[in-house]
This record gives structure tokens, C-alpha cells and sequence, in this order.
């Protein structure tokens, strides 16, 4: 057995010297155009980061770039002049306040070319979003002594160092315990013909960068437990100083965080792929993405999770959870590609959780939680996910945030639900989970989503630029929510199979690329071939609200005569009442049956329309259980749909499989001949209960 | 004589006293009405002929519920409104009210009617009027002052916290301390009550200022009194819940849970009575020894 496996050993290294070839990539076919090598120190008593950073720039296109632009994202908690807190003010919430003594900075000490000519007499800080916020300092340029030519490469050396904020948004301290993120200088992304795309730090916004290799040595007081993006590759002690050097490496990533806390408790595990995946899903897989089987396998990956002693209690669930998400991530996307997956339940007050970092993410808990109430699986699912969509399907998140948060937001409600079924609303009282009491409502994630997205739809499109919405709950309703309603709608339209094969195609076409909506509504009608095209102007680009329904059903008895003066053999007669009854009586025949005409009216209430091949389904129930079905293109503001029956209409229904989920007013999409009350009555019920409670309350006031 | 002694002659008192349960229901489900109909008629208009409308009895679902938030949303500064006004004249009719209940107890061996129900609310009306507002200052001073500091301390003990322990725990100790020192208050301006009736005096701020030295000397038993009924309460609440979570609802079943909500409702109007009524045979017999 051993030598079975010495042979197998020797084989795989020989296939991959033989598959790598004697040559290194080239700078043009490696994924990532930066490399860095970074090495930061954290000063724990003062709060401070000290850190020198090589970057290696590659000009891949055909300009000749003249300068760089950096992302120095800690001084946006550095005052009050920062675009994001000057942001934060028109908020709902009233803004940031940042306690005195508690902001941070990043202050560029050196910066020079390798061969030694100084950059920084060149620099300067750009606000191009926002030129009414000049003083923000969040995106600085500097200038290269000779243009980058294309196919060059630049090698640019840094110093700087950082005051780490108590933590405001995702970065920061608490106590000794740190979050670090976006806190060394990065470059934005150079686009051809357009120059750097560098944003300054929105308060609703994330973030956007190049592929790069990164390797970060790290060093922190010895008796810290840390955690970053990639893999640790060393560990070195200095018992003098009483500090640890730990060296991560990862390669195609565009982001790199760390976290460091005493308390942290590690814990790794395996995701065995051929474990947690059976031959039979594997198969069913690549049959409905109508790939090669191979294509579908997944990889084994390394699970670690650093979590606050207070939540040990959680980590099976924590586990289970990560799991599911790179299981179906991975079978319906495509394969998780890194070695290691690292989860951090965010150390206590650094606001730091539920944020994705590559390779990287951060969950949330709470100390007391319900099993019913999927909390924390669904950060977790979601957060990995941002892997694929953000992480690998790299788009700017400041230009076109719904393409990962609508999508990720999405496939998260469908990793739930296939993982763990419906959960229970999360509502607790004081920190002790209500559900522990009572028995809440289940819901699943898409009914949700659409809760939210139809209040948010006329205030801003989906595609906004992230800080151009008119406040964050618009941001976060329409990037979020809206589009990931939209998206299930999508899926009810082109079915659940399709669906999957967008998403895939999509992810693996751009993976380690940075997407843009046309190229998903590109992918879209390739796979789905047809023209999809209008789907998204009228949900994702416009604000129209999407409501159709039926305004009317009337079922009268046909009638063979009617009154009125009515010619016969050339003379006029009047059919008065009682002679259409003569009439009727004369003339009936013994087994008549009678005939009904049913006429049923269809609104468009909203704006949007739906167009190309698709058309409404419209779907009648008469008395005698018999059924119409019939559609309606939709165009017009109303259609009359009129039949004859031998019996009359129960109800008339439009979109009776629940394709268009996002429309606003289900209420409408159906109507009943006999109104019915009994659910009227029961909820009625319950809020006149709640009222006498209420009631009973105040007067124990007086 | 005993707390236990004086709960058993509390509840005898309010059982005695059940004609008056009718009348505080009847009024509590006729201010209810008023609130809850404008929302069944908008319901009525929108979800009777939907299918969506057999759904809406069968429990909290998001998309209706959704769907309500949605089409209502212009409405709910006239829904507040409609809630908001009716319970101010709820709260004004209960200070009317509170006088037949206090009034009635009083009268021990007397059947309660309409007519001497009502006499006694118009009589008292204006003294508890005043008292109500006697009390602003008491719940001014638990709510904007002794409330604060005790924020403020809890503030010093989970500033620091190192992890979410003290936060649940601070939290929740505030609101039982919340609670006890509420019930304090309460307590206090019902034995003013009681005892204005007891002695038929119109001095209610002499009552109010005696009722410190009358408390004061026996707090604790007072309180323990109080507490107790307040238990009942709780023991109400945890049966209704209970029982409501295993009652079938589907369909007609809906009236059985209405007549279970009812008799909640109905159990927490005699513990209402039922506070009056121990403070009333306490302060009584204080007042005859």
C-alpha cells in the first residue's frame, strides 16, 4: 500500500513538472498584473501599523500610463472632511461620530521607484467622486518620472504607517482584539482608454482592485491568534522582541485582510469534496449544467474558523454552514479553486462582521441563538459566496455593486433553502431569541428579498452607482434585494436549470476578470437564447414598478333575447320584459342547460412592461372546476378576455405559477367572483387582540 | 394579617365583584373595534376577492404581509393617528373608570349595578384626575432621573465588556429593575387612590404626601402584596401562551382562539381588580387598627 503510493507520488510530480513546463508564466498570461510584498509590524500598545510594501505593476494595456493612482483607505476615518463621514450625515442614522482619541490615518512616508527617484514630491490626493469634498484623502496619485510603456513593468517601493481606528466600519480595534482591512496602499485598476478607476471611500459602497500575488509577512505580539487571506506559509518567533512574524501567500486575489486576537480560538477541518458530494448530485449536476462530469467535481479545501471563546458552542454550526455553502457554491458555479477558506466570527465591538475579504470572510453571531433561526448560516453562506461573486467574479463594486450583492444575494437564498429548508424570523428581545417562547413565522430568503425590493423601486435603478443612491436603505434595498428578486424572477421566466447554467457560465467565463452588467445580460441571452435584453432595462435600469393584475370578473347568464325595438320581417317590435319572458318560456327546451358569458379585465397598474416572446399567463376557474388558460401579451394598459361556459367563474388569476415575483401587488393578480372573509376576519382578530393588550397596558398607567 | 390572607380576600373581592369584569371588557373591546376597523374595511376592499385573502388567516406570511406593507404605506400616519387618539381617550376614560372599580370594592356587601358603577366614576373622576397628575412627577422622576443614573451605571459595566455577557445581562436586570421600580410607582398612586376613597377625602395632595409615611412604614409587606398579584399576572400569561401555541387554527377553529384571547383579556382586567382589591383590604385594615 505504501509503495502504491510512493509511485503515485513520484508520477504526480513528474505530470506536474511536465504540465508547468520548463518556462514561468508570463506577465501577460499570469491573472494578476500586481504582485506585492508586504510587511507590516502592529504596534498593540499605540494602535499603530508599520508597514513597507514593494508593488510590482504591470501595464497591461495599450496605453502609456503616466501615473498611479493608491487607494489609502484608513484616512477615511481620519476627520470629519473624509467623503465617507461627510456621506454619513445624510443618512438615516445621522451620520458617524467617531469618539475623540479614536481616529485613524495612513501617512505615506517613502515612496520611490526601485532604482531610488522619489515619487512623493508628485503626490497628491484626488477627489474626483466628490470635488465638494476636496478635503478627503482617501485616493492619492503620484506621477512616474517616464510614462509606463505597455507590457512594461513599474517596481514602486513604500513605507508607511497607520493609526488603526476604533473600529468605525469594517476596520479597526476594539480593546486588543483587530480587524484590519483595506489598510495598505493598493492601486485602483487602469482601464484602457480611460485612465485609473480609484474611488474615494463611500459610506455606501465597497470596493474594487486588480488581481495581484501577495505575500505578507506579519507581526504581531506573540501571544496573538491571527488570521489572513491565503495560507500561512511560516510562523517566526522572535523571543527577544516577544513578537511573530507569520508569512501568508495567495495568489489571484485583489484584496488582502488580517485579523489578530488573543482570545481567538482556532479550529480547522477539511471539506473532503468526495465526502460531502455523492456521485448521484455530482451527476445530476452535469446533467443540468450539460457539462463533462469532471467539470463538476469539486476540490478538497482547509476550513478554518477563528472564533470568540463566548461562541465555542457554535462552531459545528459555524462548520456545517461553510460547508454547504462550498459544496453548492462549487457544484452550481463552479469549484472553489483556493487551498483555504478562513471564517472569522468578528472579535466583540469591531464592527467587522459580515464582510468579505478573498480567501477571507467575516461571519457574526450571537451568544444566544435558536436552531430555528438560520443565524449565523446565513452570513456565513452568504459572506463565502462574495468568494465567487466579488472574490473571482471580480466587478466593481462601486459602479455596479448588484452584480455581486444581487447575485450573491440570490444564490445565498437558494443555498439556504436547499441546505436547511425555511428559517425562522430572527426576533429577539434583550438579546434572548424570542423563538425560544414562541412559535414565529418561517419564511424563505426570496420572500424577503421581495418584502423589501417593492418598497425601494421608485427611488432609485438597481444599477446606480453605490453612492449616488438617494440614501442606504436605497442602496441596500435595490443592490441587495431588489436585484436578487429580480434575479428569482429571472429564474421562474427561463427555469430553475437555466438558471443554474447563467450563473455558471457567467462565473467561469469571468472568473479572476471584472465583469460588467452587459456582459451578464450578454451571458443571459446566449444561454437562454433569447433576446433578455429589455428584462433588465425595465427592472435593473429604470425604476419602474412592475404590477399586473385583474380588475374585474363578472359571469352573467347569456341571454337569447334582449330588450329593445328589433326589426322583424320589416316591421319594428319592441321586446319588452314580459315578452322575452313569453319568449324564453315558449321556446325552452326540456334539458337546457344554461350558458354563462364570463368576462375578465387585465391591468398593467405599473409602468414596466414585459416584452419580447414572453406573454401572461392568464388562468380562469369556473363553478364547474374546468379551467381556461389564455395569455396576454401585456402591451396595452388593459385587455377584455371573454368566454362562454356552461358555468360561472370561481376566480381569474393572472400569473398563476408565480413567474413575476417582483411584481408589487400580488393582492391584484387574482379575483374571486364570491369575496371570501374568513382570512379578513382571522387576522382582524388577532389585531384587535393585540389592540386590547395594548389597551389593557395603558390603562394600568392611569 | 398575613399577604396570603389578604390576596384571599382580594380575589374573593374581585369575584364578588365579576358585573363590573363585563363592563371594563365591553369597553375595552368597543375602544379595540374602533381602531382595528378601519384596517379590516381596507381589508376587506383589497383582499376579499384576492386568493391572497384566504391566506392572510393562515398565519405570518412575507408575501402578503409585504404586500400590506407596500399598498399601505400612505396610510400609516392616519392608521397611527387612529390608534393614537382612541387610546388617549382610552387611557382618560380608565382614570373615570378607576373610580367605580376603587368605588365598588369599597362597597363591600353592595351588588354592583350600572347606575352606582357609574356614580362613583363621576365621583371620583376629578381626584383621580388630579392624582394622574400628581403621578406625572413620580414617573418623571423614575423615568428622567432615577432611570438615567441607572443607565449610567449599567453604561460604566458594559463599556468595557469584553464580550456580550454583560450587555444581555445588563439589559436584562435594567429592565427587571425597570419593572420593580415601575410597580413601585404604580403601587404607590393606587394605595392613594384606595385611601381617598376609604376616607372619601378630596385632599389629594394631603393624600398623596401621607401616603409616604403610610408606606414607609410597611413597604415590604405592601410590595410583596403587590408583587404577588403581579405574579398572577405572569402565571396568566404563561397559561394563555401556552395553550395558544397548541390551539388548532385553521379555519372555524379561529373562534375558539378568539374565546381564548378573550378570556386572556378578561383574566388580566380581574387582576386589575384584583390589584385594587388586596390594596383596598389592606389599607383598610391599616387604616381600622
Amino acid at each position: 500500500m505504501k509503495n502504491v503510493r510512493l509511485i503515485f507520488l513520484f508520477l504526480a510530480v513528474i505530470s506536474t513538472l511536465v504540465l508547468s513546463g520548463s518556462r514561468e508564466l508570463t506577465a501577460q498570461e499570469r491573472i494578476s498584473n500586481i504582485s506585492y510584498k508586504i510587511k507590516v509590524k502592529l504596534d498593540d500598545k499605540n494602535k499603530m501599523l508599520y508597514g513597507k510594501e514593494d508593488i510590482t505593476w504591470y501595464n497591461r494595456t495599450n496605453d502609456e500610463v503616466q501615473d498611479i493612482w493608491f487607494h489609502l483607505y484608513y484616512n477615511a476615518f481620519k476627520n470629519e472632511k473624509s467623503t465617507m463621514i461627510e456621506e454619513s450625515k445624510s443618512d438615516i442614522m445621522r451620520g458617524i461620530r467617531v469618539k475623540e482619541g479614536k481616529w485613524g490615518w495612513i501617512d505615506i512616508l517613502k515612496i520611490k521607484l526601485a532604482d531610488g527617484r522619489d515619487l512623493k514630491p508628485t503626490m497628491e490626493f484626488i477627489t474626483k467622486d466628490k470635488p465638494e469634498h476636496p478635503g478627503d484623502e482617501t485616493v492619492m496619485r503620484v506621477c512616474f518620472p517616464d510614462a509606463i510603456k505597455p507590457s512594461e513593468e513599474v517596481h514602486i517601493q513604500l513605507e508607511f504607517q497607520s493609526k488603526i481606528p476604533r473600529t468605525i466600519a469594517r476596520s479597526g480595534y476594539y480593546q486588543d482584539s483587530y480587524f484590519i482591512a483595506q489598510w495598505f496602499p493598493k492601486p485602483g485598476v487602469y482601464e484602457e482608454g480611460k485612465g485609473w478607476n480609484c474611488h474615494e471611500y463611500h459610506y455606501s459602497s465597497e470596493f474594487y482592485a486588480d488581481f495581484a500575488d501577495f505575500r505578507v509577512d506579519i507581526t504581531v505580539p506573540e501571544d496573538f491568534v491571527i488570521g489572513a487571506s491565503g495560507k500561512q506559509i511560516n510562523a517566526a518567533p522572535n523571543e527577544a522582541e516577544k513578537t511573530v512574524t507569520y508569512t501568508y501567500q495567495e495568489n489571484n486575489i485583489h484584496d488582502f485582510a488580517w485579523t489578530a486576537d488573543p482570545y481567538f480560538i482556532k479550529v480547522e477541518r477539511d471539506f473532503i469534496a468526495d465526502k460531502e458530494v455523492s456521485q448521484k448530485e455530482y451527476e445530476e449536476v452535469a446533467g443540468i449544467l450539460q457539462l463533462p462530469f469532471e467539470d463538476v467535481k469539486l476540490n478538497d479545501v482547509k476550513m478554518i474558523l477563528l472564533i470568540e471563546p463566548q461562541h465555542k458552542g457554535q462552531i459545528d454550526r459555524h462548520f456545517n454552514a461553510l460547508k454547504a455553502a462550498i459544496k453548492y457554491y462549487g457544484i452550481w458555479y463552479g469549484p472553489y479553486p483556493y487551498e483555504t477558506v478562513t471564517m472569522v466570527d468578528p472579535p466583540f465591538r469591531t464592527r467587522s462582521g459580515g464582510m468579505e475579504y478573498p480567501t477571507l470572510f467575516t461571519a457574526g453571531t450571537s451568544i444566544l441563538t435558536s436552531k430555528d433561526v438560520l443565524s449565523p448560516e446565513g452570513v456565513i453562506i452568504h459572506e463565502f459566496g462574495h468568494g465567487y461573486w466579488y472574490g473571482m467574479c471580480a466587478n466593481n463594486e462601486f459602479e455596479e455593486a448588484w452584480l455581486d450583492e444581487g447575485i450573491n444575494t440570490y444564490s445565498t437564498g437558494k443555498t439556504v433553502a436547499w441546505a436547511y429548508g425555511p428559517g425562522t424570523l430572527p426576533m429577539a428581545f434583550n438579546g434572548i431569541p424570542l423563538s425560544w417562547f414562541l412559535k414565529l413565522p418561517i419564511y424563505y430568503d426570496y420572500e424577503l428579498d421581495r418584502a423589501a425590493a417593492i418598497n425601494v423601486v421608485e427611488l432609485d435603478p438597481i444599477t446606480t452607482y453605490s453612492w449616488h443612491f438617494i440614501n442606504g436603505a436605497s442602496y441596500g434595498g435595490n443592490v441587495y434585494m431588489r436585484a436578487s428578486t429580480c434575479l428569482n424572477t429571472l429564474e421562474r421566466l427561463v427555469g430553475q436549470d437555466v438558471m443554474f447554467r447563467i450563473l455558471r457560465t457567467f462565473q467561469m467565463r469571468f472568473r479572476y476578470k471584472h465583469p460588467h452588467t452587459k456582459d451578464f445580460t450578454d451571458v443571459v441571452n446566449e444561454v437562454t437564447e433569447r433576446d433578455l435584453t429589455w428584462f433588465f432595462k425595465e427592472l435593473f435600469f429604470d425604476t419602474l414598478d412592475f404590477d399586473y393584475g385583474v380588475s374585474s370578473l363578472t359571469s352573467k347568464k347569456m341571454k337569447k333575447y334582449v330588450r329593445g325595438i328589433f326589426e322583424t320581417n320589416g316591421n319594428k317590435e319592441e321586446y319588452t320584459k314580459q315578452k322575452i319572458y313569453e319568449l324564453e318560456e315558449k321556446n325552452k327546451a326540456p334539458e337546457q342547460k344554461n350558458v354563462y358569458i364570463t368576462k375578465v379585465k387585465t391591468r398593467r397598474f405599473g409602468e414596466a412592461k414585459v416584452k419580447g416572446d414572453v406573454a401572461l399567463k392568464l388562468k380562469i376557474i369556473f363553478d364547474n372546476d374546468s379551467e381556461e388558460i389564455c395569455y396576454w401579451n401585456g402591451q396595452e394598459r388593459w385587455k377584455e378576455f371573454t368566454f362562454e361556459k356552461p358555468a360561472k367563474a370561481k376566480y381569474a388569476q393572472i400569473d398563476p405559477d408565480n413567474i413575476w415575483l417582483i411584481d408589487s401587488n400580488i393582492v391584484n393578480n387574482s379575483i374571486k367572483r364570491k369575496p371570501s372573509r374568513i382570512g379578513i376576519w382571522k387576522l382582524t382578530s388577532k389585531l384587535l387582540f393585540w389592540t386590547q393588550n395594548c389597551f389593557q397596558m395603558i390603562s394600568g398607567l392611569s | 394579617m398575613g399577604i396570603f390572607k389578604l390576596f384571599k380576600l382580594g380575589v374573593q373581592t374581585a369575584n364578588k365583584k365579576a358585573r363590573m369584569l363585563i363592563y371594563l371588557w365591553l369597553t375595552n373591546i368597543l375602544f379595540s373595534l374602533i381602531v382595528v376597523s378601519p384596517v379590516y374595511f381596507l381589508l376587506q376592499k383589497d383582499f376579499s376577492k384576492s386568493l391572497l385573502g384566504d391566506q392572510i388567516g393562515e398565519g405570518m406570511n412575507l408575501i402578503w404581509f409585504g404586500d400590506i406593507i407596500f399598498k399601505y404605506r400612505d396610510f400609516y400616519p392616519s392608521l397611527i393617528g387612529v390608534f393614537i387618539i382612541p387610546a388617549v381617550l382610552f387611557f382618560l376614560l380608565y382614570i373615570y373608570l378607576n373610580g367605580g372599580i376603587i368605588g365598588r370594592i369599597a362597597a363591600q356587601d353592595v351588588k354592583v349595578t350600572l347606575s352606582n358603577f357609574f356614580s362613583d366614576c363621576g365621583k371620583y373622576f376629578f381626584r383621580f384626575f388630579r392624582i394622574f397628575l400628581i403621578s406625572l412627577i413620580g414617573y418623571f422622576v423614575l423615568f428622567g432621573v432615577v432611570m438615567k443614573l441607572i443607565s449610567a451605571l449599567f453604561t460604566l459595566w458594559t463599556k468595557n465588556a469584553s464580550t456580550g455577557w454583560p450587555q444581555i445581562f445588563s439589559s436584562n436586570l435594567k429592565l427587571l429593575i425597570t419593572v420593580l421600580l415601575f410597580s413601585i410607582v404604580r403601587m404607590f398612586f393606587d394605595y392613594v387612590r384606595v385611601r381617598l376613597v376609604i376616607k372619601d377625602s378630596k385632599k389629594t395632595i394631603k393624600a398623596t404626601l401621607t401616603n409616604f409615611s403610610f408606606l414607609g412604614k410597611r413597604f415590604f409587606k405592601v410590595w410583596l402584596l403587590y408583587l404577588l398579584v403581579g405574579v398572577v399576572v405572569v402565571i396568566f400569561s404563561v397559561v394563555f401562551i401556552g395553550i395558544n401555541q397548541i390551539l388548532p387554527k385553521a379555519g372555524l377553529f379561529f373562534i375558539i382562539v378568539f374565546i381564548w384571547q378573550q378570556l386572556y383579556i378578561l383574566s388580566k382586567i380581574w387582576t386589575k381588580m384584583l390589584f385594587f382589591s388586596t390594596e383596598y383590604h389592606y389599607a383598610k385594615k391599616s387604616i381600622t387598627n
